[in-house]
């Protein structure tokens, strides 16, 4: 399980995470979704969860073991991964080199100075699932730059299930997608989580994928969690519709 | 896998070691590239009776041993896109430790001298790694400038070193350094020539097998997106200080190879800033995005300055020159331009389709004016970008 403990943050005057504590991952493939309206604190926690950001109080547990202190690349290899909001994908590589990279990565194969780096059978094996899972074959051998902006979005989360991951944290996987691509990439994720019991945690704005697609909901507001339970509380919470939607309560 | 022929799309390839196949036509390069190393110091008699007077031993030999450095120096260059302004410092530290070991130690020993140069190089490469690599862009650079000053301003100010006149590598009662315990006498130019294109070779062997082993990947990934390479789990510093230490193995040793063979070694010959400058100079020159444009730069640069010499007291105007030129028109390098993917192969090709349209509808003429004068604004945008990165480090 990942907990954040009275996790705190502010940036100057501004408190952006307020004594957050929350559990995720209570059972392996848990699909948790964050919601909350613009400077709620969301990416803020998931950059606390994840060591892009330190708090000044509290901590980070994962599985058992405190984790606040690590660094961003031990705590990949401890089992955790996470996408960015703006796509981060190795911009010059081709889509296969993209996942390529993160697979021997993973797997500190890129410490080896001397083998040919296409030449591990296990990592090309497992990229190559990864793109047939990702529907990324097609593309494969295209540079990541001149990609349509779906095909990015589903490499930059293909490259982060290629880490292999306990728990995910995903920043607006679908942002800047079309409605139709929209669906393919979240259903993407939802299938290859499931399918790999992947606890994966969401940051999400759109509401209709958030009541289709979740298994537990949490709400922050003003760096504080608002409430969390079912998908259901978005329609029971009227101060949360309210927040979100601009409904008057 | 044993070298041999192979078939790859229904074509025959030469398979040179495993993992290195080329085409027949690259192949043929490539041997040909070989023979003329090894065949330079026949060459130059050629040369002398065509009285052709750029093309001697000590200025091709002084190309290949700078050029080596700059293959060194384009591992950080062109993988991890970081600029070093210091590179001279490993140079000059190869050197000078070769000219204290043989001065004051009295090692007579070419290859003792040569493996020191090499293992301080590096070392002083560790040290100057781990102080500056904490910074990235232009202060990486500009920390990378400062240390290799710093190592300038020692040697210039230690009398035990020779000051600004420098100091001879020639071991206590022998003229130069032997090779096996034996004196080479007047084949010593020579046979150092051979001893360095072998090192070269074997140089270039080693970096083609690093730069297509997946610790390149973990390079490119940094060079291309720190922050995201930190989170695919890559210590990122560790990387870039591996490939930094890496970078002053080939500048120790070039170091090492420039002061048996001068047998004299000068604060401003080896350690100054300039000579930097030169190096990052010869990686661009020759093509910073192939394996062997640096070592054509480098010894094309020596040429250009002996040329420049010879013709005019002001021939930085020439080099400085011929950095606008390629800049503005070449930013691949001459090795890198005349690649598959080069400008030369493009411009022939569009020159051929062009030449087609143009037949079978002359009023393509008025669109391509347009399409010029847009591409004449992209190419000084581009221009502009590798100037800022060339000189501040920044894109």
């Amino acid at each position: 399980m990942l907990e954040a403990r009275n996790l705190r943050k502010s940036f100057g005057q501004l408190t952006a995470t307020d004594d957050v504590s929350l559990e995720f991952g209570r059972e392996a493939g848990e699909l948790v979704f964050i919601v909350g309206p613009n400077g709620a604190g969301k990416t803020t926690l998931v950059n606390l969860l994840t060591g892009y950001l330190s708090p000044d109080e509290g901590s980070v547990v994962m599985d058992d073991q405190d984790i606040t202190d690590m660094s961003p690349d031990e705590r990949v290899h401890a089992g955790l991964a996470r996408s960015f909001q703006v796509v981060r994908v190795f911009e010059d590589m081709t889509v296969r080199e993209n996942v390529r990279t993160v697979v021997l990565a993973r797997q500190k194969k890129t410490r080896s100075m001397f083998s040919l780096a296409d030449r591990h059978e296990e990592v090309e094996a497992t990229v190559q699932d990864l793109l047939e899972k990702f529907r990324l074959e097609d593309v494969a051998d295209a540079v990541a730059e001149e990609l349509p902006h779906g095909d990015r979005k589903l490499l930059d989360v293909a490259m982060s299930f290629g880490l292999d991951p306990n728990y995910l944290l995903l920043d607006e996987p679908t942002s800047g997608v079309s409605t139709r691509e929209k669906e393919y990439v979240i259903e993407t994720i939802v299938e290859v989580s499931k399918a790999e019991g992947v606890t994966t945690v969401t940051i999400e704005h759109d509401m209709d994928i958030v009541t289709e697609y979740a298994d537990r909901l949490i709400a922050l507001h003003q760096g504080a969690v608002h409430g969390e339970g079912t998908p259901q509380m978005l329609e029971t919470d009227d101060e949360l519709r309210s927040l979100l939607l601009g409904v008057e309560a | 896998m044993s070298p041999g022929l192979v078939d790859r799309d229904g074509e025959t390839h030469v398979r040179v070691i495993q993992g290195l196949v080329l085409s027949k036509r690259r192949f043929a390069g490539l041997l040909l590239g070989v023979v003329f190393l090894f065949a330079v110091p026949d060459l130059v008699r050629v040369a002398q009776a065509l009285d052709i007077s750029f093309f001697q031993l000590g200025v091709i030999h002084r190309g290949l041993v700078f050029g080596f450095a700059a293959v060194g120096l384009n591992l950080l260059l062109r993988h991890t896109e970081l600029v070093s302004f210091g590179h001279a410092a490993f140079f000059g530290t190869g050197a000078y430790t070769a000219a204290v070991t043989a001065v004051y130690l009295d090692v007579t020993s070419l290859l003792i001298l040569l493996l020191l140069a090499t293992a301080i190089g590096t070392v002083m490469a560790g040290i100057i790694g781990a102080l500056s690599l904490r910074h990235t862009g232009l202060y990486f650079a500009l920390l990378t400038l400062a240390f290799g000053q710093l190592l300038y301003a020692i040697a210039l100010g230690q009398s035990a070193l020779g000051g600004s006149d420098g100091m001879p590598v020639r071991p206590g009662e022998a003229n130069e350094p032997l090779l096996l315990g034996q004196s080479l006498g007047d084949a010593y130019g020579i046979i150092l020539y051979y001893i360095t294109a072998i090192i070269v070779l074997v140089g270039l062997l080693v970096m083609w097998r690093i730069v297509n082993s997946p610790f390149r990947y973990a390079l490119d990934a940094i060079g291309q997106d720190r922050t995201r390479a930190e989170f695919i789990g890559l210590p990122v510093r560790r990387y870039v200080w591996v490939a930094f230490v890496i970078s002053g193995v080939y500048g120790g040793v070039a170091g090492g190879l420039f002061a048996v063979f001068r047998q004299y070694v000068t604060p401003a010959g080896t350690l100054y800033f300039l000579q930097s400058g030169d190096i990052l100079y010869m990686a661009i020159l020759g093509g910073f995005k192939t394996l062997l444009g640096p070592l054509v730069g480098g010894v094309l640069l020596v040429v250009l300055e002996f040329v420049g010499r010879s013709v005019t007291p002001y021939f930085e105007f020439l080099t400085g020159a011929v950095l606008v030129i390629l800049v503005f028109g070449f930013p691949e390098g001459i090795v890198g331009s005349i690649g598959e993917d080069g400008v030369f192969r493009r411009a022939l090709a569009r020159g051929k389709r062009g030449a087609a349209d143009l037949r079978e509808n002359p009023s393509v003429a008025g669109d391509w004016a347009r399409r010029i004068g847009g591409g004449l604004r992209r190419q000084i945008d581009e221009s502009l970008t590798t100037l800022r990165v060339i000189v501040f480090g920044v894109s």
